[in-house]
């Protein structure tokens, strides 16, 4: 096949998934949604590795971009775990989940 | 264009257009909907760039575990599913400092694979993924594992009873 | 070692017992149901240190010549033969009785206890009583100790006790702000001629570490040791600088403490404290320990020739100087402490002079006439209750004995005969006209002391008529004088014989031997009869102008136009001199001080808490960046990851295209 997908078009829709990640993490108040907003922003770096991967003349490299990626994703899902944890902790301790609240990380 | 750059386009389109959703509408569970459709696309992005494996782990873990893990933190901490979110204005701040990353990204980026160009979509086959995984990324995975469970015991310590 | 059996061997209770008293008046005396029961208990101990001091002192005439030294080692340390002391070093204390330790325990006890006796009637009123006792105890204590001192450094410790007691003493109506001033003057000014005395002993501390007796005096203690002196000065081998050096030294420590010229500023002022604590310390404690230093000095140390000149110009000028002072003062206790002054410095010319007994023999009548002439003012101010002389006048008819008292001791000061004063004086003149031939330099010194002969009995025969001449006193204020109890006029009575009697006590049996070389010269020829008669002269002169001036009530008044005003003036601000100290002190030691503690304030610690201020000023806008707002760190994060692209799009190829970094 020659040139299937373009580079510049998939690093404008990874820019693209990661401006929108930034751009919930800067606006989002539900905790919840912010996560989301993170988990929106791992996915189009994980992205990177996989296309990068995809496209690597060499096997040895190609297989490194696809393991980094796995091991890039259970870092995520563990994010999401610990993240959610926050959550009920939070919503336990103030009866809300809005980030704008959590103002105690200061001494 | 060929299939695949057509294939393409729609899930990227998908994609972008799902997470700005998901982040934009009023109701939490639609959110999910949307971000479990998104978590989808990607997963499609996957195959279409012959990562099978990282597809069915983008379905498994994504698709399935975090957007159920999602749905259980939004029923857990609110008495109504379906109640709407108060409404968020749009910050242009905000935006334009997004779009100022994604810009100043994209420069970077072309400044770096400007001039590659890439032909050929390889595929692998999972053993040669396992293979690697536990070669040579032994010591990661074996790290991630540590990383997981800590991060379990934390988020146990976080929401056992009796922590007020 | 201690033989119980020689009395000798027990002088170490003189001091003691005094020491003791200070420190049951002082813990038990604010106890006990009335507060001249301390007092009561202070004269008992001083009592019984003055029979044991008199005592001393006539077995020392009995044995004459001894020297009796009951020494222990307070330190030891093995030296190694070689080093600064290569024999070790060691401190020993001591008590050693020679006659003149005998003569100023004689002095000292009998003065102390007469004051002790004195004050239960003079400070009756006074309810610091247990305080002023136990001081008083301590000061005779202190004193006792020095006199009978066995080593340069015991001398020293004794040295600053005695001064330490005086600041307390001259303080004690520590309320008045002019008291407590004047305590700390006379605290400051002898602690410089502390310091100097200090400075002294180090000079011989580092010259005789191995050298003069026993192959390191300094080593072994500072011991005073019969015939020390020539010793010491062998040991030397020619080099005198050093010994000169120390001889200087040490007479600006004696300068200090007996307020000789230019140190003299805080005796008149010490008459702050009560009455009794001046006759103590002009007669027998404080100022007699600087002419004691001397004497102990000229016996055990030597003086170079250089020194003897430097003591005889002090002695001299001071005698002559503090008399000036004393003809137009208006304060009667102040104008017996110039007299003071004065005589301190016939005593200091004496032993300068060479003439150690002599001084030695002065400071014994003095002691005596001295310590009358202010139980007789304090006889005067209790009855009255004012130190104006002018305010006073007709005081002779109520108070016989006090005047009685004073008149004798104004005779014994201006050196009429028979009494005390004269005895002595006439023997430093007479000793230092004898040296006239060998040492022209001392010319000047001995006529300004001849001179002060005429101004003494002037100015002590103005303060005499001034107070007890006349009707009636000239304020009428005053009210009723009367004479006081018996523990005053008999203090009064006893000194009154002495100041009779002691000039001739180097004359009786046995007594003569105390003071070597005192009393009359054996060849008492046609010059020295014409000097007594000159001297005598002299004094009479100056009775009869005081007569003819003041006498019967009369009051001389300078007129404002006479030429003499400017000088007067001169004389009542005591030649600016308090004035010059105050300014140095005010101007150049405070400009001083300020400056260091301008830079200290401003320079230093204004560096630091600017330093300070600075730190806190930043971590204060800083903290407020810690807002703990989840989404400011959210912020932070995406500024950083905007900085690292700018960075990477910018400042890289910047730096790149600039050769690097």
């Amino acid at each position: 096949m020659s040139d299937p997908i373009s580079t510049a078009s998939f690093l404008g829709l990874s820019g693209a998934l990661l401006g929108v990640g930034l751009f919930g993490i800067l606006t989002r108040r539900n905790f919840i949604l912010l996560l989301i907003s993170i988990e929106i922003a791992i996915n189009a770096a994980v992205l990177n590795f996989v296309y990068f991967a995809a496209f690597s003349s060499t096997a040895a490299s190609g297989l490194n971009g696809q393991a980094a990626a796995v091991v890039l994703v259970g870092l995520a899902a563990t994010e999401i775990a610990v993240g959610l944890a926050i959550v009920l902790a939070l919503s336990r301790l103030r009866g809300s989940i809005n980030v704008a609240e959590a103002t105690s990380l200061r001494l | 264009m060929s299939p695949e750059g057509l294939a393409f386009l729609a899930l990227g389109a998908v994609a972008v257009g799902t997470a700005l959703a998901a982040l934009l509408v009023r109701e939490l569970v639609h959110t999910i909907i949307w971000i479990a459709t998104f978590f989808v696309a990607l997963a499609g992005i996957y195959f279409l760039l012959e990562a099978s494996f990282l597809g069915i782990l983008q379905l498994g873990v994504y698709a399935g575990a975090v957007t159920i893990l999602l749905l259980f933190g939004i029923m857990v901490t609110r008495r109504r599913i379906f109640s709407r979110e108060a409404a968020t204005g749009l910050s242009l701040h905000s935006l334009a400092i997004a779009l100022l990353v994604v810009v100043l990204l994209a420069a970077v980026a072309s400044d770096l694979a400007g001039g590659s160009n890439h032909t050929t979509i390889h595929s692998y086959a999972v053993v040669d993924l396992s293979t690697t995984l536990f070669g040579p990324y032994g010591g990661w995975l074996l790290l991630l594992g540590l990383v997981m469970l800590s991060a379990l015991s934390g988020a146990i310590y976080l929401v056992r009873e009796g922590r007020e | 070692m201690f033989d119980p059996y020689n009395i000798f061997d027990w002088a170490f209770l003189v001091p003691l017992l005094p020491a003791l008293a200070f420190v049951f008046v002082g813990l038990l005396g604010p106890r006990l149901k009335r507060l001249e029961y301390g007092g009561w208990l202070a004269v008992g101990f001083g009592g019984a240190a003055m029979a044991l001091g008199v005592t001393l002192a006539a077995e020392e005439m009995l044995s004459p010549g001894t020297y009796t030294d009951q020494q222990y080692t307070w330190l030891s340390l093995p030296g190694n033969g070689s080093g600064a002391f290569p024999n070790g070093f060691s401190l020993v204390v001591g008590t050693l009785v020679d006659p003149i330790s005998a003569l100023m325990l004689i002095v000292v006890t009998v003065v102390g206890f007469l004051v002790l006796l004195y004050s239960i009637g003079y400070m009756h009123q006074d309810r610091g009583l247990p305080r002023y006792y136990a001081e008083l105890s301590l000061f005779l204590a202190a004193m006792n100790g020095l006199v009978l001192s066995d080593n340069l450094l015991e001398f020293f410790l004794f040295w600053e006790l005695v001064g330490v007691c005086s600041y307390f003493l001259i303080g004690f109506y520590y309320e008045k702000p002019s008291a407590a001033s004047a305590a700390k003057e006379a605290f400051l000014v002898t602690r410089v001629g502390d310091i100097l005395f200090l400075l002294g002993i180090f000079v011989y501390f580092s010259t005789y570490a191995t050298r003069g007796a026993a192959g390191g005096w300094a080593a072994n203690g500072f011991p005073f040791v019969q015939g020390n002196a020539p010793y010491l000065a062998g040991a030397m081998g020619g080099h005198s600088t050093t010994l000169t050096i120390a001889g200087l030294l040490i007479l600006g420590g004696a300068a200090g403490k007996s307020a000789q010229f230019p140190l003299h500023v805080w005796l008149p002022d010490a008459m702050e404290g009560p009455t009794t604590v001046s006759a103590l310390i002009h007669a027998a404690t404080m100022v007699a320990a600087g002419v004691y230093l001397l004497a102990v000095a000229s016996l055990f140390l030597g003086f170079t020739p250089t020194d003897q000149l430097a003591i005889v110009a002090i002695g001299g000028f001071t005698s002559f100087f503090a008399a000036t002072m004393a003809l137009v003062n208006p304060d009667i206790k102040r104008v017996i402490a110039y007299s003071t002054i004065s005589q301190l410095g016939y005593m200091v010319l004496a032993v300068g002079a060479g003439f150690a007994m002599v001084g030695l023999y002065h400071l014994f009548t003095h002691a005596f006439f001295k310590a009358l002439l202010f139980l007789a003012a304090g006889s005067v101010i209790h009855a009255v209750g004012t130190q104006d002389l002018f305010k006073m006048g007709g005081l002779g008819k109520p108070m016989r004995i006090t005047g009685f008292a004073f008149l004798v001791g104004g005779l014994s000061l201006s050196g009429i005969f028979p009494f005390a004063g004269f005895w002595s004086k006439d023997d430093i003149l007479s000793s230092v006209y004898g040296t006239l031939a060998t040492h022209p330099l001392y010319w000047p010194f001995f006529l300004m002391a001849l001179v002060t002969v005429f101004l003494t009995a002037y100015y002590i025969f103005r303060a005499f008529f001034l107070t007890f001449s006349g009707s009636a006193p000239r304020d009428p204020g005053l009210g009723h004088a009367h004479e006081g109890a018996w523990v005053m006029t008999g203090p009064l009575l006893v000194l009154s014989g002495l100041a009779i009697v002691a000039g001739l006590l180097p004359f009786a049996h046995g007594f003569g031997s105390l003071l070597p070389g005192a009393g009359i010269p054996p060849n008492y020829g046609s010059t020295d009869l014409l000097l007594s008669g000159a001297s005598l002269g002299l004094a009479g002169l100056g009775i009869g102008l005081a007569y003819y001036l003041w006498g019967n009530g009369r009051v001389f008044a300078l007129a404002d136009s006479s030429p003499a005003q400017p000088v007067r003036r001169l004389l009542l601000r005591r030649y600016y001199m308090k004035d010059a100290y105050d300014a140095v002190g005010t101007r150049g030691v405070y400009g001083l001080a300020r400056g260091a503690d301008f830079v200290e304030r401003y320079m230093i610690d204004g560096t630091v808490h600017g330093l300070e201020r600075a730190f806190a000023g930043l971590s204060d806008r800083l903290r407020k960046i810690e807002s703990g707002v989840v989404l400011d760190y959210a912020a932070f994060l995406v500024s950083g990851l905007l900085f690292l692209l700018l960075f990477l799009l910018v400042i890289g190829p910047w730096v790149a295209s600039n050769g690097g970094l």
